[in-house]
């Protein structure tokens, strides 16, 4: 009790806290909106900063940042189809189609609303169910995590509106791009013809950018003179209503699916806390925890997509602090950065960080609250300015667009041959665009290719080839089990409802 | 209103060649590059971000570092020995120089680097979970020899230099390596978190990567392969203590490309001693859990030279070389994708799913002609960028694109002219990261 005052007193009473709050808040939604940057990188390049910052503001600065770049990683997605990072692929097509018929504050306010639920909810299931948590992460080998990498893949394929065969074709085009470089459980090149370039393989970020950007600017120029409008004119009808419509839009939405958004929230909280898997899948196993009948109305149900994928991806990063602060194992790459950081303030991440450093957890949770809060009007600031770009004429902004999917390409790793990548990508992704091929399930496959080939060898191997081992532990016999009945109800629901499989626009 | 135009056009050249030119006499005159082979947020990429961070207060610009990640290092090791030998990028370089070559991966070598100073180095030790029935090392051996079930071990990658140590230690023990199954893991957090699912029986790693788990009581470390016991660890033997002579210790060090002119890699080599002896280095070390290993540049290219026979032994050993077959092998799964690709295909264009839907607008001549440029524009950003630097390069082709759009003149000049110079400001000058700097010098 004692320690929830001390950490309340630090928390609300401290105006330090608040001001890098809400420095780091304007900072995350920076770096989140731009393509190319991502979470990692926001915290990466503050991490020098904490060397002269007490523990509590740099855990204040890391949660707000990472909390307010998962959301502005939307921003893009919505006005310019190009995520901004890889958990916002999920829904980029859902989003953007919104914001062509002049939507983009509903959507961009739905994602607002749901990702500060969600990372409420995630910070809920951080206090109360932590320790208990941590446990069952703890029972994952290599085996549990091929399923729950298979069934991420899945989920790309069963909640696809379309033709499945046509997700399935994207998906298996990204795993066919991931297998190219150095193979980490073989240890043998594959695919780079003897170019020690080819060896870093295919960074799904560039390839993002280039699968959804460059890929739009393509699709935009290539039909110029016949639509001019789409092509050179004026951008979309300037965006819907006003903030507060849009707000009010994402209100309803909340109020009427309360069971939607707890479902995504656990969801993502759950898989957020494996270590290996975090908001990306996490945003693809809520859209098809929650897969709708197409009886509904079109636009309603894109809402709602977008509502539950922002919310689990959200809910998804309190998850992945529970096994770094009861394990000291890293949930994600940011809480990576984060044991680094605690370690160096000579706080060492475990179970007995509890009774140690109780005001410090305590602070923690209370920081979730503050940082999910902060992200209102920081969030709905990005979204007034963010507006501001789909007003630009597009013979203006295209050219722009194109700069940043260049810098977006080169800065995250400095590397020329990922600006290779994202032209590649581009033109692939022009040409799946064309044959109406989903992009989303192409960028899962890069992320995930190389993992599920991995976890699948390697467990195994550590049962010296018996495949057997995949099935030999209940927890992948569940997971196992979920796979095949995702598999099932997809085919079923074919033979049961007649048309779903006709290859017209759906 | 061109006229206008044209006036900021000077003002911004003027600016431009007043913070560019003109300064190459005295080094450094711009920010400077340090290369880290690993991904954001692990022990060698904090290493060099500290690093980084003490560079830049004493040599007065800027100092990135870039994460140049993939190919379990060959990527980072190649571009940081093939970088332009001015000065301007060293590297953080890892174990893996000295073991990727063995295994024919790469052609690069120590020897394709300047050894300035090493900043850490931390011993490889052997970890067992809490309720392992295993008490000592040699328990785990006689395990190794007699168990009726092959043991399985990680730490990390195939071929890494924790395996190296695991492998070269059954040698020293007259057992071969492939007597143990290794699970090929991504790193060391993995097969910790391997560990406590049972998945493995034993993992080889350095303490730091396992201290929060060591101090949770989640794991216990049997011994450490360095010289001397650890600090911090004072009940933990070494394995020399335990009669064995094995030892490996991985390490970190900073080095140059061949060829940086003396004059500059003696002010480097300077400021990185001073940093490495300093106070606060010291400190980031301890608080980290990293070991220091001070060596001078002779002795670090002393370690360089006899690691690198250590784990030639190891990697060209015959019964190494057994571990090596695999009974999935490289090609397996992606055949499998390609051919379920083939399937797929074949389905979709037989039942009429890979026609274009017919409502799509058709390309144009002029449309086809746009795409090409926007393709040649980013070919050309890709080739030329790092000669020219990002701020000429990409007003040009902002220009060129805006007028290709046909966009009025006047916004055509005044973006090409301010947004580049902007967005560099931002990024490399806020954000710190990397653009090509080129001839402005920016």
């Amino acid at each position: 009790m004692e320690m929830i005052l001390t950490a309340l007193e630090q928390v609300f009473l401290d105006p330090r806290v608040w001001i890098v709050c809400l420095l780091s808040a304007v900072y995350g939604i920076f770096i989140g909106a731009v393509p190319g940057l991502t979470a990692t990188m926001a915290v990466a390049l503050f991490v020098p900063m904490t060397f002269w910052m007490d523990d509590l503001l740099s855990i204040t600065a890391i949660v707000t940042m990472t909390a307010c770049a998962i959301f502005a990683g939307d921003v893009p997605t919505a006005l310019l189809r190009i995520p901004g990072t890889p958990a916002s692929a999920a829904y980029a097509d859902q989003m953007y189609a919104l914001t062509q018929r002049g939507r983009a504050s509903s959507a961009l306010c739905v994602s607002l609303v749901h990702s500060v639920v969600g990372g409420l909810l995630g910070a809920v299931v951080l206090i109360f169910l932590g320790r208990s948590l941590a446990g069952y992460a703890a029972e994952f080998s290599v085996a549990e995590y091929f399923w729950l990498y298979l069934l991420g893949l899945s989920s790309a394929v069963v909640v696809t509106r379309g033709p499945a065969l046509k997700a399935l074709f994207g998906l298996l085009v990204g795993l066919m791009l991931a297998t190219v470089g150095l193979s980490a459980v073989h240890a043998s090149p594959r695919f780079t013809f003897g170019q020690p370039e080819l060896y870093q393989g295919i960074n799904f970020i560039p390839a993002m950018i280039g699968l959804f950007g460059l890929s739009e600017i393509l699709a935009n120029l290539l039909s110029s003179g016949r639509e001019t409008a789409a092509a050179t004119g004026a951008a979309p009808a300037a965006s819907d209503s006003s903030l507060w419509g849009a707000l009010a839009v994402a209100g309803r939405k909340l109020k009427s699916r309360f069971l939607g958004v707890g479902r995504s929230g656990a969801v993502g909280a759950a898989i957020g806390t494996l270590p290996g898997a975090g908001a990306d899948i996490a945003a693809w196993v809520s859209l098809a925890a929650s897969r709708r009948g197409p009886d509904q109305d079109l636009e309603e149900q894109e809402l709602a997509d977008v509502a539950d994928a922002a919310t689990a991806n959200s809910a998804a990063l309190a998850g992945a602090w529970i096994p770094s602060l009861v394990f000291g194992i890293p949930g994600d790459s940011v809480t990576a950065m984060v044991i680094g950081v605690l370690l160096m303030k000579n706080i060492t991440p475990g179970p007995t960080i509890y009774e140690n450093n109780g005001a410090l957890v305590y602070s923690i949770y209370l920081m979730f609250i503050l940082a999910n809060l902060m992200l209102i009007p920081v969030g709905l600031l990005a979204i007034r300015l963010g507006g501001l770009v789909v007003r630009i004429p597009k013979r203006v902004l295209l050219p722009i667009i194109l700069l940043f999917c260049l810098i977006g390409a080169f800065a995250i790793n400095g590397s020329y041959f990922d600006v290779y990548t994202m032209l590649g990508c581009g033109v692939l992704g022009l040409i799946l665009d064309r044959r109406q091929i989903p992009l989303g399930p192409v960028v899962l496959g890069i992320v995930l290719g190389g993992a599920v080939e991995e976890r699948f060898i390697q467990a195994v191997t550590a049962a010296d080839g018996s495949p057997l081992a995949l099935v030999s532990r209940p927890v992948s016999v569940v997971l196992a089990l979920l796979c095949l009945g995702l598999w099932s109800w997809r085919i079923f629901s074919h033979w049961y409802r007649p048309g779903v499989n006709s290859f017209s626009k759906p | 209103m061109i006229g206008k135009s044209l006036r900021w056009l000077t003002a911004v050249l003027l600016l431009a060649a007043g913070s560019g030119c003109n300064r190459e006499q005295t080094y450094p005159a711009r920010p400077l590059t340090v290369i880290c082979p690993w991904a954001a947020g692990g022990g060698t990429d904090r290493v060099s971000r500290q690093l980084a961070a003490q560079l830049e207060q004493r040599l007065g610009v800027p100092v990135n570092v870039i994460n140049a990640t993939g190919g379990g290092g060959v990527t980072g090791h190649t571009r940081g020995a093939q970088a332009r030998p001015d000065g301007y990028t060293v590297t953080v370089i890892t174990p893996e120089l000295n073991l990727l070559h063995w295994r024919g991966l790469t052609n690069i070598t120590y020897r394709n680097f300047d050894p300035l100073v090493c900043v850490n180095g931390d011993a490889a030790a052997l970890f067992v979970a809490a309720d392992s029935p295993y008490q000592t090392p040699a328990e785990v051996l006689a395990a190794v020899r007699d168990g009726d079930q092959r043991m399985r071990a990680s730490g990390s990658a195939f071929g890494s230099i924790w395996h190296v140590a695991f492998a070269g230690w059954l040698d020293a023990e007259g057992i071969a390596p492939d007597e143990v199954i290794w699970v090929s893991l991504g790193g060391s957090a993995p097969a910790m978190q391997e560990l406590l699912a049972g998945g493995v029986d034993v993992v080889c790693a350095s303490i730091p990567e396992a201290e929060s788990l060591l101090s949770a009581g989640k794991v216990r470390c049997l011994a450490v392969m360095g010289s001397e016991r650890m600090p911090d660890y004072g009940d933990v033997p070494t394995l020399r203590e335990l009669g064995s002579d094995w030892t490996l210790t991985g390490w970190r060090g900073v080095a140059l490309p061949n060829g940086v002119p003396p004059a500059r890699r003696d002010k480097l080599l300077a400021e990185l001693n001073e940093i490495v002896q300093g106070r606060e280095y010291q400190q980031f070390l301890e608080q980290s859990g990293f070991a220091p290993l001070p060596l001078d540049s002779e002795g670090f290219a002393a370690l360089l030279r006899d690691s690198d026979d250590q784990y030639g032994v190891v990697l060209q050993s015959e019964a190494f070389q057994g571990v090596q077959q695999q009974r999935f092998g490289p090609y397996l799964f992606p055949t499998l994708v390609a051919g379920a690709l083939a399937v797929v295909f074949a389905v979709l264009a037989i039942a009429g799913g890979w026609r274009r839907p017919s409502e799509l607008p058709q390309p144009t001549a002029r449309g086809i002609f746009r795409v090409a440029m926007v393709i040649g524009s980013v070919l050309v950003y890709a080739l030329v960028a790092e000669q020219v630097g990002f701020v000429l390069i990409a007003a040009v082709l902002l220009g060129v694109n805006l007028l290709m759009l046909g966009a009025p003149l006047r916004s055509v000049v005044l973006l090409s002219v301010l947004v580049p110079p902007v967005v560099y400001q931002i990024f490399a000058g806020f954000m710190r990261v990397s653009l090509p700097a080129g001839w402005l010098g920016w």
